[in-house]
This record gives C-alpha cells, structure tokens and sequence, in this order.
C-alpha cells in the first residue's frame, strides 16, 4: 500500500504536551516576541513569522498526565512570575510534613525530615490541571495545539532530523485501512522538541539510532500506582503531605508512598515501585493495595471512596543516565531526557526549566539561521550549568546506591546527603530489567496470597482500570508489538513465571488457553493506561510499546 | 445546500459520574465532555450532503464556554461557520423546549434547506428539541433517520421503525430532520481542518440579541432529584437443560438486564 502524506510545515515541533514542551512554548513565543521588539527599536531585522506546533497523543491536553505531585514552583515562577493569580490551579501550599518508616503494623517516624523531602514553599498540584492550564496559555499566545496526533516516526534527511510523522487513523485490527482512514502527516520543523515524557517512543528510536546514550549509564524507573479517594469529611487539610518507606516493599524493592491533601476533601494516594526488583512476581498494582490496609492508611482512608486510579512511570536514574540531549535538528527533554531528581521525586520543575533553556536555545538558532548540534549543543552545557543541573548532580549517587539494596541505599544516602553526593566513587549500574532473577525450578510462592480484595479499601486490577476511565479504539492493531511470542510460551513461562501479567497494572497481558494443553499471550490493550512499565521491565526486551491511534489511552483529571 | 447541524456538548462516555450537592444534576467538575454522538453522526451527514450538493454548514450550539471546543471539532471537521448561544441567561434552559425557543430564535435570520439535529443527546435523551424547533419554525420534521436523499426541492428519508421496518418519507425542504447514531463513519479532523478552523468565524450570541429574555428561557420542567441507579442483588437459578437454560439466560440477559 502506498500511502499519500500530507506534508504540514512548521518550524517549531514539540512532540508531547507536557510541562516540558508547553513551558518551552510558552517561552519560546515570550522571546521571540521580546527579541522583534529589541530589532525594532535597534533597527535590526526581527525574526519572521515563526510557526510553533504541539502534537500530544492524548484526546484533551493533560488528559495523559499523571504525577504525585509537589510542584518546586522556582522555574515556573521565572515562566510565570504572577503565576498565582494568573489562576495556576494549586490545590494548596504544602502545610504539615510526615515522614514514617513503615512496618507491616507499625510506624516510625522520622524525627527530622532528610532535607530532599522537605517541602516547605512547595504546592500540592494535580499535574493534569497544571498541564491543561499551561496549554491555554500557548494556546492564547499562538501555539499550535493538536491533541489527537502521536508522533510515531522520526523523519531525517542525511542524519538530521527534520520532523515527525503523526500516526495513521482508521486502521482495522488486521492492519487494513478503514473507509474513514486518514493518513498520518510529515510534520517537518526546523527544529525537533521531544518531550514524550518517561521512555518516549520516539526518543527511543531516535537515542538508539544516533546512539546519543552511548556515553551514559542505562536508565533505571520506577512506577508510580495511584488513586484518588473522595472524603466525607476534612480529616486531612489541604496541602498535608505524608510520605512512607518501607512495608509493603521488600529489601530488594525500591520506592515509597505518597498521600497528599488536595482541595475538596480528596486525597491522592500513592506507591512508587522501583522497576528493578528482583522477585518477578511483584505486581505494584497489588503492592499498592496492601500498602493501603496497613492501620495508617486504612484509618486514613475510612469511610472514602475511590474515584480515580492510574498508574505512570519514572525515570528515577539522573545525572550519569542522561543521554546527550541534542543532535542535528532536535533537542531532547523533561522526563525523556532523564530530568527528573529521583532523590526529591520531583521533576516538573526540571522539565520546566528545560523547556525554557530549550526555548532560549532555539530562538539563538533560529537568529542565526543554524539547526545543527553547533547551535543546539548549547543546551546541553545550559542545563548543566542551571539549577537543574546542580540538583541531578547533587543526587547523582542517590538510585545507584540504592541499586544495591535498601539497607546499603539508606547508609549512603545518608552519607550522600550529608556530603552534598560526594562517595568515595561512582557507583555502577545496570538496566532495571536485568535485576530481575529467574524462578528456581518448580517455584510456587503466592506473594500475594493475603491480599483481599473487599471493594471498599482494596480493589482488583480491572475494577481499578474502569476508574481511570481509559479508552481505545477496539478495531485496530494492538499497540503492544511483541516481537516474539514463542519467548512468551515457552521460555518466559518457564524463567520468569510471565511477568508482564504482573508488572502491568492495567491487565493488559494475559496468559491464557489456546487449547491442547497449551497457552498464548493475549494483550487487551485497550485497558492500557500508557505507563510504558512493560516496555521498561519485560527481562527479554521484546515488548515494543508504540502510540496506538490518537486520542487513545486514558482520559486522567485531576490526577 | 445549506444544512444547520445543532449539536450539543455532553460529559464523554465512560465518565465517572458524582452526583452534585443540590442532588438535582452530576457534580460537572473534572469530568471531561464531547460532542453528543448522534449530533457527530448529524453533522457528518451534513458534511456528506455538502460534498456532493454544495452549500454551507452551519453549527449551532447552546452551552457554556467549554461547548467552544466541541464547536471547534465540527469546524475543524468541515463545517463553515458556527453560532454559539453563550450567555448564562441560557444556564435556566434546562427543558427541551427552553433550547428550542433559543435556537429557533437564532436561526431566525439564517437560510438553510435543512436543519439536522441528533435524534437524541446522550446526557437528558429527551428527543424532543429538534421536534420543538421544527414547530416554532414551522418546518416539517422527520425522525430517526437513517438515510438523506435530497431531490429538486423536497427530501426523501428512511426512518426506522420497530423490529427491523423502515419507511421512506418524501418531505418538502426546508425540512428538520433528527439522525440516528451509525448511520455514516464519522471523519477523523485533519491537521489541516484544525489550521483551517482558526480562522472560520464563530458567532457568540447572547439572549439579548435575539430577542429573548429570561422569561422566555424559564424550563416548564425542571430535574427534582437525579441519583445513581440504586444496587439491588437478586439471584435466581434457571432450571432446565443447558441449551434451554442457556437460551433463557440469553432472554434474560437482553430484556430484563439490557446488556447485550
Ligand atoms: C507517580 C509519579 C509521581 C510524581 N510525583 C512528582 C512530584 O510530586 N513532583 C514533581 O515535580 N514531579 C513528580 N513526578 C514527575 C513528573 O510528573 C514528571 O517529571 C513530569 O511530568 C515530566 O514532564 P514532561 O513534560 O517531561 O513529560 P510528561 O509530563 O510525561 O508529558 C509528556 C507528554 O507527551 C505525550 N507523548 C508521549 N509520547 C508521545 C508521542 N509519541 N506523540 C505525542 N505525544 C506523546 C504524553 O501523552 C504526555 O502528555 C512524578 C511522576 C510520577 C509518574
Ligand atoms: S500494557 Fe504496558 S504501558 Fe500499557 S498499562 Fe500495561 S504495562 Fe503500562
């Protein structure tokens, strides 16, 4: 089939609405406004026209965008100084601050905050409403916005990248196009924003193709599960923030919980399960349930009621895992790039402020007339010497130690902390997945064989889908390409007990009967929630997550 | 041929509903909304028909401010113009005959060979404010259709009826029909159509402005309570042989519990 393409020319191409690429919008048009006004009085040339454009694979700005979240606001402030009564939706400043070690019954308290988990000066937000705001505002200044249209190929001339190609719609589920099928366009741009967000599609083929992380360790993730809960009353204010280690998670898990007040008697909760545990039988979404029956959280949570759940991941890897961040014609940022402070589990303000040294970037080179690395390269060496950079490299050791355990992580973080990230050495590091061990022969534990699920406190993965409201299109190809599906029968079955059944919080994978004693994959991926967990966790690497067609996927408010 | 699309914005399937704390309608916040479907399937038909006959589409559309981004998609779609009745003078026009007055009054002034509307929206499912515009504009009307063929100057149409009967009605243009969901494949908007779309005027019309005050607009029904369907657990065996059984579930589970 040959197709036909439109082709849309812009000259700026921010792939993903995120607080990364509409901060870099935002800025970019402030500064290109700023710059004609100084030509003008100068008597220099100003700049043409430039034509700015956001692809966002999601049906409405936000709708894809799940955080904790507490926002650091010191980038946003410099975006928008006024930010708050420019209506920045804010649920509310942070207020009191627990930190509790916890163990299957009971609680320390920690007596003093570690000063990353201070947040004093920050706000409780929803990421969602943030990001939905931010896009009115590009919006308002002349942006394109097309929610709708993943980007699905990078297109290159001689190396250089020179747009994206948006995804074809009305494909059927063989693969044949449908009688409204509408061809994906070549959106070509002088310069290319990827900020997909964590382990990007595009970023993907685009780092493995110019090898931009060769000189980097491998990145390591987290996922985040998550559900809001509906009070019947104020018993925990606004801007109450609690944050928990230890139980559910075993030694060899890494991560914590989150609870934090937001306005209108919710609270959002939350587990954040590192995605290089070795057990293969974790399921963060079951972690998660049982996290929420110890007394603490069963209290907190009494007589609530659930209306949201999602689940999203994280790279949490930081400084010695950013892959170069420019090429010819693109610049790469936010969590795609590896921005987030795992340490502080923070990284809107670092996308943000990436953004916005993008945006600078960009408008040198479109004075200059120059896409290539010779211009964009400059980001590079900008975001180091920002903020951002100084807080990824204060953390630099903060995942790696951890790598080793969690009684080793929580001794040199210590030490980490106190020294400003100063270890004898850089610790080593390797890819989440390959922590994973394999089942020894005939190993039969049921990790989870405690857990009930009651429908009040604690909910099973598909009742937990329907709450965040995710939708694809049934009638076209599943989205999930697994690139050898015997690995799943046989081999997989048999090292590592199929744990994409677990891992996947959104029950997309199932093993099941295909008749004479034996079994298939099946992947519903309409239940996909977009967490990219299983393109980051499956041990073989075979699972290629890819966009499926636009608008698909969750549809996340207030999250 | 110049084809008025009415389409309403209604919270998007799937949603999760709370009931708000008057008990009288769904709690709107963080909810997300979307074009009605049978008005998507209406405006499609209009955009066919325009394909082939030439003409203008118009869309008109009463609602708050977020009715804006649906009015966009239709325009990003292919329609022409579109007509907004934005004011919260309309937030009292919660009857289907309270939206008809506004509509009619906006079309007023407005030439058109059809007016399609959705045989029914998906949030109060009345069924009735094409009828009542109809009416008050003194047009003929036809509902549940499945099929347009536009002629010299009249307009044959399938209806469907019960149990698989249809009827082909012949009715004088300028006419008002009401369309059924799926009778066409609905358009995806183009990159194109949204950029197109920035510049295609969108007219806000206020009560005012047509005439009308909030007399006019008081609903001669308004909603006493709305609330969740209550869960009642009932469990009843079916006796008798599998297949017989089996088909009595099938029964069962298609008139007494609707799900297939
Ligand atoms: C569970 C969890 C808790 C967190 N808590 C906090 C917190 O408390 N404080 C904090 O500061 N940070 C927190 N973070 C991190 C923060 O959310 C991210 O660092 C931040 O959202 C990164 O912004 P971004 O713009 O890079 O990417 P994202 O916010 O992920 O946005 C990327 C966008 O790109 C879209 N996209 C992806 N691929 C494509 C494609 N191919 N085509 C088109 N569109 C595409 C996505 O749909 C998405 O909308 C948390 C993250 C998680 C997962
Ligand atoms: S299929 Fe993959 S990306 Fe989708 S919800 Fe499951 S783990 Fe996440």
């Amino acid at each position: 089939m040959t197709i036909e393409r439109e082709t849309l020319e812009m000259d700026v191409l921010l792939v993903g609405a995120g607080p990364a690429n509409l901060a870099c919008g935002l800025h970019l048009t402030k500064l290109i406004a700023a710059y004609n006004e100084r030509s003008k009085q100068s008597g220099t040339k100003p700049l043409d026209e430039v034509n700015i454009a956001v692809i966002e694979k999601a049906a409405e700005i936000g709708a894809h965008q799940l955080s904790g979240a507490v926002l650091d606001p010191i980038s946003l402030r410099e975006l928008i100084p006024d930010f708050e009564n420019e209506g920045a939706p804010l649920e509310a400043p942070v207020g009191e601050e627990h930190v509790y070690f916890l163990s299957e019954q009971g609680k320390i308290p920690l007596p003093i905050l570690p000063p990353p988990l201070r947040n004093h000066g920050n706000f409780v937000v929803s990421l969602n409403k943030l990001t939905r705001w931010l896009g009115e505002k590009c919006e308002a200044a002349g942006v394109n916005i097309f929610p709708e249209f993943p980007g699905t190929e990078m297109l290159y001339d001689n190396g250089a990248v020179i747009g994206v190609r948006t995804g074809d719609k009305g494909i059927d589920k063989t693969g044949n196009p449908k009688p409204n099928f509408e061809p994906g366009v070549d959106i070509t741009a002088k310069v290319t924003v990827l900020g997909e967000g964590v382990r990007g599609s595009l970023a993907k083929q685009l780092i493995n193709r110019l090898k931009l992380d060769a000189g980097s360790d491998p990145q390591v993730y987290s996922v985040g599960i998550k559900e809001l809960w509906e009070m019947p009353d104020d018993r925990f204010a606004p801007g109450s923030v609690i944050h928990t280690m230890g139980w559910p998670l075993d030694s060899h898990t890494f991560g914590g919980s989150w609870v934090y007040g937001m306005r209108d008697r919710i609270i959002d909760i939350g587990l954040a399960v590192g995605l290089d545990y070795r057990d293969p039988s974790i399921d963060p979404h079951h972690e998660f349930q049982r996290f929420k029956t110890h007394p603490l959280i069963k209290d907190l949570l009494g007589g609530g009621k659930l209306i949201r759940y999602g689940a999203k991941a994280m790279p949490v890897g930081g400084w010695y895992t950013m892959p170069q961040l420019t090429s010819d014609g693109v610049m790469i940022i936010g969590d795609s790039a590896g921005l987030l402070n795992g340490e502080r589990l923070k990284g809107i303000h670092t996308a943000i402020k990436a953004g916005m040294l993008a945006a600078e970037t960009i408008v040198d080179a479109l004075i200059k007339g120059d896409f290539t690395r010779n211009t964009l390269g400059v980001f590079d060496k900008k975001l180091k010497d920002s903020f951002v950079g100084s807080e990824l490299y204060k953390a630099r050791n903060f995942h790696q130690a951890f790598d080793r355990g969690r009684m080793f992580g929580l001794i040199t973080e210590g030490v980490s902390v106190l020294t400003g990230g100063r270890l004898p050495s850089k610790l080593p590091i390797k890819a989440g997945h390959e922590h994973m061990r394999m089942l020894k022969a005939d190993e039969h534990t049921d990790r989870y064989a405690g857990l009930k699920y009651d429908d009040k406190l604690t909910f099973d993965k598909l009742t937990d889908v329907y709450y965040s409201t995710t939708h694809h299109d049934e009638d076209q190809p599943a989205h999930l390409k697994v690139a050898d599906f015997n690995i799943c029968v046989d081999q997989c079955t048999r090292e590592y007990g199929n744990p994409c059944q677990s891992f996947c919080p959104a029950n997309v994978y199932e093993m099941v009967d295909a008749g004479e004693g034996k079994r298939r994959l099946q992947i519903n991926f309409s239940n996909c929630v977009h967490c990219k967990t299983c393109d980051i966790m499956d041990p073989y690497q075979i699972i290629d997550w890819v966009p499926p067609e636009g608008g698909g996927g969750p549809n996340y408010r207030n999250m | 041929m110049n084809i008025v699309v009415c389409l309403k914005q209604v919270p998007k399937k799937d949603s999760i509903l709370r009931i708000g704390s008057d008990g009288k309608w769904i709690d709107e916040r963080d909810i997300s909304y979307e074009m009605s479907e049978a008005d998507a399937y209406a405006l499609e038909e209009a955009l066919r028909q325009k394909e082939k006959h030439g003409g203008e589409v118009i869309v008109v559309s009463l609602g708050p401010e977020r009715a804006r981004q649906s009015i966009k998609e239709a325009l990003a779609k292919g329609a022409d113009r579109a007509i907004h009745l934005f004011d919260s003078v309309f937030d009292t026009a919660t009857d289907s005959a309270a939206v008809a007055r506004a509509i009619s009054a906006a079309l007023k002034d407005e030439k058109y060979d059809l007016i399609l509307t959705g045989l029914q929206s998906d949030d109060y499912g009345f069924a009735q404010v094409g009828l009542i515009v109809a009416e008050q504009l003194g047009l003929p009307s036809a509902t549940i259709v499945m099929e347009v063929q536009p002629e010299d100057s009249a307009v044959r149409v399938k209806r469907e009826l019960e149990s698989g009967w249809f009827q082909w009605v012949r009715l004088p243009m300028p006419a008002l029909l009401t369309i059924q969901s799926g009778i066409n494949q609905l358009r995806y908007a183009t990159l194109k159509g949204i950029m197109a779309a920035k510049k295609k005027e969108i007219r806000e019309v206020k009560a005012a402005d047509i005439g009308l005050t909030s007399d006019d607009l008081k609903p001669g029904q308004v909603i006493e309570r709305a609330y969740l369907p209550e869960k009642t657990k009932r469990t009843e065996f079916i006796e008798g042989k599998p297949a017989e059984a089996a088909a009595k579930l099938v029964e069962k589970l298609r008139f007494d519990a609707r799900v297939i």
